[in-house]
């Protein structure tokens, strides 16, 4: 069997030293000066309250963050979006068929109950997030067909069709490995007393208000954990995040407002990072969900929803850099493309609509639409979606669009949206390592987020073809083209990745940032 | 007095009953499918289908509210379904530190709302009185948020004296415990001394304008005898405001408990309800309507007992 590696030069994976193949690039550069202390208890604060720390059944963004303290993966994403083995001694390698996948692990791992980490425990889990009932993770493990223990340290999964992404998703919660012997003691009640291999072990939950860890002895690479403890502190107001960081009750903070952090920069105490988010907002268009998303798509009799020259006009009229400067103090990164801006698959010389208010005018004249043309804009309750629907609502009326904004609370905001009962909808991604992730599920046909209910054979081709090519180049040439073809269809019109901004106490360093957005607490440490 | 009991708990059960139903039916009637919520950012139909089957969302309406009362009298409130704990566990955890947050904000409500109203009578037309009606303007007007945030930043972050946020228990450390809760305590009962206030001096006042209070003056009554009669009789007013104001005590709860990070009732109910998690919210919601009739059903009976006229009235209805 010829076996080849995924996503990244094998190069690269062998370059790795072993301690930092469990330690994400992000500029682990330390806020504070003077001598790092051993011990003390980093309070985090969370921005929400993650859901059930069980790696099955977990679907919050947040209870990624908190996993990244006790619970390591089979890969990690880098500065750059790029696999880095953890658990996984290095990249998958992959058949020439593209259906075999072998994964060699990490040896002399333990979990932090002292069971030991190997092939098996792996098969357990992928298996577990295959088949439990109610799992979150089978959607993005359809591909796998087998999972076998080929040795103690060696795991081979078979594919039912290639499957590139696998690795991003070995990466995210699905290659996320919980000790057996907590599984068959607790069963599908594992996030109560969660069980992996980890930096900190889980301490304590108190529901509401904060999730305690202590440092593990059974970690493998113990001797470059500092702190004795973390613990998440859940502060949903991003101005109390900021004043929790000042007052020095928190010691770092999670996604801090923008305006917060242009305060925040002249304060001594507190060190200030940030990232350009993986995900992306959006100005989701119905241009076919006549029935719902799990529907087939059929025709929208609205003149957004007929006609892609309305679209694109209503797309001349928004002024990013306007909207950018208006909401968020200019801190965002604007951009029409659904990758991260660190993704190595985004087009060279990708170009946006530009900005061109008369152009759109002469093309909605030109439509033959009664004007103005109305446009129901359907918006979660959330103080800046609502801030940036005004924006664009004022931006579209200068060009003859009527737009209506639609308050909603976000989880009756997107029944509405699958349900099709929307002409715009402002709604954002998460975002994923992958391209696959950011695009085949939102915009290829019968994708559950795709809310606009695009349904274009080609496109569909095309994300086909991005997800079972293994090459690099190939991918990002299949994905340059995906991406001119979404452009073109503009059911959704890309608008901007947040900035998100951490803040450290000055006494703390160490921390780990990458290109994910979520802080690492395993190599940070408390200054003298 | 008895009977008077026996008839306003007979109706306070026909209360829950009632609140059990609209509670039930209620959030099922909200937009957005709690299995889809649980099933993640993508959902896949097979997910979606596993998720109704466990947590019984798949059978009729009438089968679901049957089994809820049926786990309810059985002291089972369910599982929630954001993060797998028993809802009874939850509300066992949450309930008491509602109670001590409410319980604080009512004692500071009484202090200040008490006093000023008093003194604001007494000194009724003089500065005395404007400052303090001026007080309780604004204690009714300001949003607890604001406050929580000026709070914090005055006291934590400037002064440095007290912590911004987070809980700690009562048994696990008294002293730590009471310095968290004095600033929610002070947030949460600004509000309610502002409406005591206004209470205590528009009752008061009345009392010491009512014949019985010039007749004693009269007589040679010292003032603060005078104050002390037309006080007690004012308490039946104030008794019954505190009684009224326990729902806006709970939604104040809310936001103050999401400000400084308490673990408390209210946040859990919101955060339920924006999570359509079904038995967290028919549990806290049954507490909570518990609690008010309760609450109503002991003021109905502190009323009867301060003026024994209600006893008869009510019988002879």
């Amino acid at each position: 069997m010829r076996l080849r590696l995924l996503s990244l030069p094998l190069a690269l994976s062998l370059a790795l030293p072993a301690a930092a193949c469990s330690t994400p690039g992000g500029g682990s550069g330390g806020a504070g000066d003077g001598t790092v202390k051993t011990g003390g208890t980093v309070v985090f604060a969370l921005s929400d309250e993650p859901d059930v720390l069980d790696p099955t059944l977990a679907n919050t963004f947040v209870a990624r963050v908190v996993f990244t303290s006790f619970c390591e993966k089979l890969y990690d994403a880098d500065d750059k979006l790029n696999l880095v083995p953890q658990l996984a001694a290095e990249l998958p390698k992959v058949s020439a068929d593209a259906l075999t996948v072998t994964i060699p692990l990490r040896k002399g791992v333990t979990f932090n109950d002292g069971t030991p980490f190997d092939a098996e425990a792996v098969k357990i889990s992928l298996d577990r997030h295959r088949t439990l009932k109610g799992s979150a993770r089978v959607k993005e493990l359809a591909a796998v067909k087998t999972v076998t223990a080929l040795d103690p340290a060696t795991v081979q999964i078979t594919l039912s069709r290639p499957f590139s992404p696998l690795g991003a998703q070995l990466a995210d919660r699905a290659g996320l490995i919980m000790s057996p012997t907590a599984l068959k003691k607790l069963g599908d009640k594992f996030g109560t007393s969660p069980v992996c291999v980890g930096p900190f072990k889980f301490e304590s939950r108190t529901s509401g208000s904060e999730i305690r860890f202590t440092k593990s002895t059974n970690y493998y690479d113990a001797d470059k954990v500092h702190l004795s403890g973390v613990t998440y502190r859940i502060v949903s107001d991003p101005n109390v995040r900021a004043a929790n960081l000042q007052s020095g009750d928190v010691q770092a903070a999670e996604r801090l407002a923008p305006t917060d952090a242009l305060q925040l920069k002249s304060n001594p105490d507190v060190t200030l990072r940030d990232i350009s988010a993986i995900g992306y907002q959006g100005l989701s268009i119905n241009v076919g969900n006549v029935a719902g998303t799990a529907a087939p798509a059929g025709r929208v009799n609205t003149p957004l929803g007929r006609s892609p020259q309305l679209r694109e006009a209503l797309e001349l009229s928004l002024d990013r850099d306007a909207m950018n400067k208006v909401v968020f103090a200019g801190q965002n990164a604007v951009d029409c493309l659904p990758l991260p801006l660190q993704s190595r698959f985004r087009p060279a010389d990708a170009k946006c609509t530009p900005y061109d208010p008369e152009r759109a005018r002469q093309i909605v004249e030109a439509s033959g639409e009664k004007l103005p043309i109305p446009v129901n804009l359907l918006v979660p309750a959330r103080p800046a979606d609502q801030k940036l629907a005004e924006v664009i609502q004022s931006m579209a009326k200068k060009v003859g669009f009527d737009v209506r904004i639609r308050q909603s609370e976000f989880v009756s905001s997107l029944a509405a949206a699958r349900a099709g009962d929307f002409d715009a909808f402002l709604i954002g991604w998460s975002g994923r390592i992958d391209p696959d992730g950011n695009l085949g599920d939102l915009v290829g046909t019968g994708g559950s987020n795709n809310f606009g209910g695009l349904s274009d054979p080609a496109f569909d081709d095309l994300i086909k073809r991005g997800a079972q090519a293994s090459d690099d180049a190939e991918r990002q040439k299949i994905y340059t083209e995906a991406l001119a073809r979404n452009a073109q269809l503009r059911s959704i019109i890309y608008l901007y990745h947040e900035r998100w901004f951490l803040g450290l106490s000055s006494k703390l360093t160490g921390v780990v940032y990458p290109g994910d957005g979520i802080a690492r607490f395993k190599t940070a440490a408390f200054t003298g | 007095m008895g009977q008077f009991i026996l008839r306003r708990s007979l109706a306070s059960l026909i209360v829950l009953f009632l609140a059990s139903i609209m509670v039930f039916l209620g959030i099922r009637a909200l937009p957005g499918d709690p299995a889809l919520v649980l099933a993640g950012e993508s959902p896949d139909a097979a997910t979606i289908a596993a998720i109704r089957e466990q947590f019984g969302l798949d059978a009729p309406l009438p089968v679901q509210y049957a089994n809820y009362v049926a786990q309810t009298f059985q002291g089972n409130l369910g599982i929630s379904t954001k993060d797998r704990i028993p809802v009874a566990d939850i509300l066992v955890e949450r309930l008491p530190v509602t109670l001590e947050l409410t319980s604080l904000a009512i004692l500071v409500g009484l202090a200040i709302g008490v006093s000023a109203g008093i003194a604001s009578a007494v000194r009724r037309g003089r500065s005395t009185d404007y400052v303090a009606t001026g007080l309780g303007l604004f204690g009714l007007s300001v949003p607890h948020f604001w406050l929580g945030l000026i709070a914090i930043l005055v006291f934590a972050v400037k002064l440095r004296v007290l912590p911004a946020s987070g809980f700690v228990g009562l048994g696990e450390d008294p002293v730590e415990n009471v310095r968290r809760m004095v600033l929610p305590a002070l947030v949460l009962g600004t509000g309610l001394s502002a409406v005591i206030m206004r209470q205590t001096r528009s009752a008061l006042l009345g009392q010491l304008s009512a014949d019985y209070v010039r007749t004693a003056r009269s007589k040679g009554l010292s003032r603060s005898r005078e104050i002390r009669h037309g006080l007690r009789n004012s308490l039946t007013t104030v008794v019954t405001v505190l009684g009224l104001q326990l729902g806006a005590l709970i939604s104040g709860a809310v936001v103050t408990e999401q400000i400084f990070v308490i673990p408390g009732f209210g946040k859990l109910t919101v955060d339920a309800v924006l999570s359509r998690n079904y038995p967290v919210i028919q549990g806290a919601v049954l507490v909570t309507v518990t609690g008010y009739v309760v609450v109503n059903l002991l003021v109905d009976i502190t009323y009867a007992y301060l003026n024994p006229r209600l006893r008869l009235s009510g019988a002879s209805e």
